[in-house]
């Protein structure tokens, strides 16, 4: 079968980015809404391109979808949301409280958490309160990226359990305080996601080894939130009889490979199989087309392509290499391949003779894997969060233990349970990581972007708390935001994919960091068909869709650009990984 | 009984582990007014992003905030502003309460705070 089949009302797609989530959930609302059934898709990712799948620009209460009877659809905008929030806690204090308290309320709650509890509201009003759906039979969440989206599914038990277990009382519920009172509806939602005959969830992946990982991670968490109703969804996979094309062949092993060796977690799930198509899936009728793959016909048409093409990553480490030193940040939604960009980068300048430190931020990544057999003057490192956390909760209490009475202590130990601790000792040792760039090269794959934009948020409130107070800053948090914007010494590289959502995406995370003060160095568009040399038919008119993706990031996106051609060897280990600069 | 009431800027959270650094003020500040709380005082605490309401029922604290936002934290004792722009002592909050003298203060002295420092900071991400 090419689409799941799920009976319950509601239905979740999550996955890491550029999976085909929103294609997905498009496709199996419009397959539900085809049978006759009233159904709602609803986004609550920040870089939603809902819009751009179903051909219609959509609001925050549902819109009909023209030429798909009984289909709607709306996009929760987390900002929006969040400013109807700080309106709705602020507006009543106007004119009762002076200007100045009033500024101060609104500062405190334009944080990124307020962002996210705002659009976990949102949501929590659709799943958790039956009337706001009562028209519709089937509700379908095309959730955001996968950490992203496990936030907000294990927000509210962590909250939950936070507000039972807070003994002190005035804890650290932060700007969720304001929304304490509707635990009972967080309660309900939660315990809709848990339903197995209300709640499907679909996990969607590529037949690939770290899509499948990532899964298989998402699949743990959610059966540690009690989520048990699940459903494999493999997007894009390549099925050909035979084929003499290099390129197919490998790309048809390598899926192989990767679904024999799946997680035996993932193994005992429904599983459905949808192919690899060379129509794009925007639009209704790509998005039958999804469904029904058979209707597709095996018409293939034969494209020529003539675009000059932007030059290999060599060149850009050649740029790198220059300066002999400095912090260099590979960043880019899930799934583009930041990891393995970081990871080529870092074994070229290693043997170019360069001291190099290579540090992971991403809690999926697996560099020191990808890296296989040491280099010299390469070391490899990976920013651990539970690691992390342990270091900075023993540091604090040793800290501040001297000073506490065993009451202050127990207090102060519960306190340092809550979600923010991750935050700050993850930070923290970002900047230290960072701090190792006076020195040598340090190479860092940053986390996905909307961590990454927290990170850098966070050091730019730090930055200018700092220049305040002067306290016990450690200093390579005193420098890090200084050193982030500074050409000379941190060079910013966005990865993407030639296809509209990553391109999309990395734009959006280009104008984030613009925000921040930051310019990117270059930008790597990894796993070009195009650039590939495959004489496949499929896989031709699938390379030709790249080019204005391409001609978009290499003519208007970015100051410089690299092309890493799709390998048929997989990048791990040090051979594998010295492909990408050959 | 006595009242202890405590009256802190907008901030996300008032117990100080949430910033790069924890606040060691807020910690000790927290860990004191347990101990109050412990000696039959009745404690209450509010902070102005969260509950806005308590600060404009308040004709003592409104009056103080026109003054400018650099006077909270306010501290008051039976209603009356006994403290402005600083978190109190466990000693000196003992003296204004009219508690018997503490023998070791365990908190360090009172310190001056920053509007909108110590804790999380809007944008610091944390919380």
């Amino acid at each position: 079968m090419a689409i799941s089949v799920a009976d319950t009302r509601h239905l979740f797609f999550t996955g890491k980015g550029g999976v085909g989530k929103t294609s997905l959930s498009c496709a199996t609302g419009l397959a539900l809404a085809d049978a006759g059934r009233r159904v709602l898709i609803v986004s609550t990712d920040p870089a939603s391109n809902l819009d751009e799948v179903l051909g219609v620009a959509l609001g925050q209460t549902p819109t009909a979808i023209p030429g798909a009877s009984g289909l709607f659809a709306l996009n929760i905008d987390p900002e929006a949301a969040a400013h109807d929030y700080r309106e709705r806690m602020v507006a009543p204090y106007r004119g009762i409280l002076p200007a100045a308290a009033i500024a101060s309320m609104e500062e405190q709650f334009s944080g990124a958490c307020t962002v996210e509890i705002a659009a976990f509201d949102e949501f929590s009003k659709l799943l958790g309160e039956p009337a706001a759906t009562a028209q519709f039979d089937h509700v379908i969440f095309d959730t955001a990226p996968t950490g992203h989206t496990l936030r907000l599914l294990t927000l509210p038990s962590a909250w939950s359990e936070f507000i039972d277990s807070a003994t002190g009382g005035a804890s650290c519920l932060g700007p969720l305080a304001g929304l304490e009172k509707q635990k009972a509806l967080y309660a309900a939602t939660v315990a809709r996601l848990a339903d197995p005959s209300e709640t499907t969830v679909v996990l969607v992946s590529r037949p690939d080894v770290s899509a499948l990982r990532e899964a298989e991670r998402t699949r743990e968490e959610l059966a540690a939130l009690g989520v048990s109703n699940l459903q494999l969804a493999l997007n894009g996979v390549l099925a050909v009889a035979s084929t003499d094309d290099a390129i197919a062949a490998a790309m048809m092993a390598r899926g192989a490979d990767a679904l024999a060796g799946m997680p035996v977690g993932l193994a005992g799930l429904p599983v459905s199989s949808t192919p690899l198509l060379a129509l794009g899936t925007v639009g209704l009728h790509a998005l039958r087309l999804m469904a029904n793959p058979e209707r597709a016909g095996s018409r293939v048409e034969t494209v020529e392509v003539d675009t000059a093409l932007p030059a290999r990553l060599s060149r850009l480490v050649d740029a790198l290499a220059q300066a002999g030193r400095g912090v260099i940040l590979t960043m880019g939604k899930g799934g583009v391949g930041k990891t393995t960009v970081a990871a080529a980068i870092a074994v070229a300048l290693a043997r170019r003779g360069h001291a190099v430190q290579l540090s992971t931020t991403d809690p999926a990544a697996h560099v020191a894997e990808a890296i296989g057999a040491s280099v010299p003057g390469l070391h490899v490192g990976r920013i651990d969060p539970a690691a992390e956390v342990a270091a900075y909760q023993a540091e604090v209490l040793a800290k501040a233990a001297p000073n506490l009475d065993a009451n202050g202590l127990a207090m102060l130990e519960e306190d340092l349970r809550s979600p923010c601790t991750e935050e700050i000792a993850v930070f923290r040792a970002f900047a230290r990581a960072v701090d190792a760039g006076q020195e040598g090269f340090v190479v860092l794959d940053t986390a996905p972007t909307g961590h990454t934009i927290l990170l850098l948020d966070a050091a730019e409130a730090y930055h200018r708390e700092v220049s305040r107070t002067q306290g016990e800053m450690p200093e390579a948090v005193r420098q890090l935001l200084p050193r982030l914007r500074d050409p000379a010494l941190t060079r910013v590289l966005i990865v993407t994919l030639a296809e509209a959502t990553p391109v999309h995406e990395a734009e959006r995370l280009q104008a984030d960091l613009g925000r921040a003060g930051i310019a990117p160095f270059a930008w790597v568009i990894n796993q070009s068909l195009l650039a590939s040399g495959t004489r496949h038919p499929l896989l031709r008119e699938r390379g030709a869709a790249e080019v204005p993706f391409i001609r978009r990031v290499a003519d208007q996106l970015s100051p410089r650009c690299a092309l890493v051609p799709w390998l048929p060897e997989a990048p791990v280990g040090v051979a594998g990984l010295a492909q990408l600069t050959q | 009984m006595k009242t202890l009431e405590i009256y802190d800027p907008a901030m996300c959270c008032s117990t100080g582990v949430c910033g790069v650094e924890v606040d060691p003020v807020l910690v000790a500040f927290n860990a004191d007014l347990q101990w109050l709380a412990g000696q039959g005082v009745q404690v209450s605490r509010h902070n102005l992003s969260q509950e806005p309401q308590a600060f404009a029922a308040n004709p003592a604290v409104l009056k103080e905030l026109e003054a400018g936002m650099e006077r909270l934290p306010l501290t008051l004792v039976d209603g009356r502003v006994v403290g402005t722009g600083v978190y109190l002592s466990r000693a000196q909050l003992a003296q204004k309460l009219g508690l018997a003298p503490v023998a070791a203060p365990v908190a360090p002295g009172s310190f001056p705070v920053q509007v909108g420092s110590g804790c999380c900071t809007p944008d610091s991400g944390c919380c």
